[in-house]
């Protein structure tokens, strides 16, 4: 083996072991286990397409089943943004006790919170998606570039995760108002109801929402039923990246001051 | 290890906190605040300070002072979880920090799993505790306990457990906080000869505690901590006369 950095192995060490300890409680041993991570977005899906399917359906060649798949990829894809960075938002607080009494680098916490949410997300739904991608494309491409709007969700996840962890520690009131900002998120992606109902005048707004943009993308790439953008694809890239990198400067700059508020 | 050569230095060092009291920790109140150009930051509070120490490899320190004095904070400070506001620290080797055990246990994972996971919070390598359960639940007599969930052990069987996790290495520093205290009769007098190879081998050792008779006994040098600092570092027996003249009443005065 090569002689690691003692940090960088304490770090790594660190950071398998609570991403161990999230998944495992989160869980409770459950015999289903991670199964549980898609029955929210499964029984959801059945649920709007029950109420808007047939509404919708004209938007995607008239299929119900289209709209449901691409209802079921816009609920994991917002789902795992939603509860990613709401974990993190509480690990850096609801770790102060250890933080107080070991020495143990901040940054772990949320990372774990990531960590865990991201297993979650590639034991469950990925593989599913994996396969709707090869039923519907039959493209190995399609599925390897998947990987693409996956990264992008997972840098935006991290670097938003950073900012509202560190804001956590010296507002409390911020899981209130990130609620909020969750809310308006939610209602300005399309998730659920089809890009092409919103108005011209607010489009804009919506389709530079990252998320917007991840979501379609991954629907273009599984379902096929269209080519996917360039700007699809790279905007929600640079976003992550940029938001990732000013996330994590903000949290290691803020984190000297943790102690005094924890 | 040269013996002679000090591992833990601390040159003026001192330590500002935030009043907590004077912080909005309200989001929208401190923004209204900014906007309005009425935000002030929190005023400070010294917690150490003029803090000069050094220790040699092998010395065992008792530290005594009044509640809030910086005891714990001192201790913190050379366990680098709290970093100094001016100065200089330097601590060398793996510190073993025993200051309230059981702080990294969570309460639904089995036993086992949080030998793994406080552990290596500790700062031991993974692999190494994983090596290592049998032996420490050897210790700590919770064999028939591995698969149990840390919540369903009381409140003893969980101190047993965290000192039987910290202890199990040959830390370079250990810090004991007022934790000596733990478990039935028995269980005390193992935990007793386990601190006592610390005590007698090449481990430094800083106890803070309330029990004078036992900092007089088991220590060489003792520090007198008194409203952030150092007020006297030197012999167990003058320590300790000059905490107790310290924290007495002044003579002639009323009972």
């Amino acid at each position: 083996m090569l002689p690691a950095n003692p940090e960088v192995r304490r770090y790594t060490d660190m950071l398998s072991v609570l991403t161990m300890r999230n998944v495992k409680t989160r869980y409770r041993g459950s015999a289903l286990g991670v199964a549980w991570s898609l029955v929210n977005p499964l029984i959801m899906t059945f649920v709007y397409t029950a109420v808007f399917g047939h509404a919708f359906a004209q938007y995607y060649r008239g299929s119900s089943l289209l709209y449901m798949l691409a209802v079921f990829i816009g609920l994991v894809s917002n789902g795992f943004f939603a509860s990613a960075t709401s974990q993190a938002l509480h690990s850096v607080v609801s770790s102060s006790g250890l933080i107080n009494k070991v020495r143990t680098p901040p940054s772990v916490y949320p990372m774990a919170q990531l960590f865990s949410s991201g297993f979650q997300l590639a034991a469950g739904s990925v593989p599913l998606l994996i396969v709707i991608t090869l039923i519907f494309t039959h493209s190995v491409v399609n599925a390897i570039a998947l990987a693409v709007p996956m990264l992008a969700l997972a840098l935006l996840a991290a670097g938003v995760g950073a900012i509202v962890s560190t804001l956590y520690v010296f507002f409390r009131d911020v899981p209130y108002m990130y609620e909020l900002v969750l809310f308006a998120m939610w209602v300005a992606t399309p998730v659920f109801y089809p890009l092409a109902i919103v108005g011209p005048q607010y489009r804009p707004l919506i389709e530079w929402n990252p998320l917007t943009q991840i979501i379609e993308t991954i629907r273009a790439l599984a379902l096929g039923t269209h080519a996917p953008t360039a700007f699809g694809m790279l905007m929600p890239l640079a976003v992550g990246v940029v938001v990732s990198l000013a996330g994590w400067a903000i949290f290691r700059r803020s984190s000297v001051r943790f102690m005094d508020y924890l | 290890m040269d013996r002679q050569a000090p591992h833990i230095v601390l040159q003026g060092v001192q330590l500002d906190r935030p009043m907590q009291n004077e912080f909005s920790h309200d989001l929208k109140r401190t923004l209204l605040a900014l906007v309005r150009g009425k935000y002030r930051p929190p005023g400070q509070r010294r917690v150490l300070r003029d803090v000069n120490f050094s220790a040699a490899a092998g010395e065992r320190i008792g530290i005594v002072g009044a509640n809030g004095s910086g005891k714990t904070t001192f201790l913190k400070v050379i366990a680098g979880i709290l970093a100094p506001t001016a100065g200089f620290v330097k601590a060398d080797g793996l510190v073993a920090p025993l200051i309230e055990l059981g702080a990294g246990f969570d309460p639904e994972l089995s036993v086992q799993d949080n030998i793994v996971l406080y552990g290596v919070l500790l700062g031991y390598p993974r692999g190494r505790m994983a090596r290592r359960v049998d032996e420490i639940l050897a210790f700590a007599e919770l064999e028939p306990y591995r698969w149990a969930p840390v919540k369903t052990l009381s409140s003893g069987m969980t101190a047993r457990l965290g000192f039987a996790i910290a202890t199990d290495v040959d830390p370079d520093i250990l810090l004991i906080d007022e934790v000596l205290s733990i478990g039935d009769e028995q269980f005390r007098r193992k935990c007793k000869d386990r601190l006592d190879r610390f005590w007698h081998g090449p481990t430094t050792v800083l106890v803070v505690s309330h029990d004078l008779a036992f900092i007089e006994q088991s220590c060489d040098r003792v520090l007198c901590i008194d409203r952030g600092r150092i007020a006297f570092d030197g012999a167990p027996r003058t320590a300790i006369r000059f905490y107790l003249d310290a924290v007495n009443l002044p003579l002639g005065s009323p009972p």
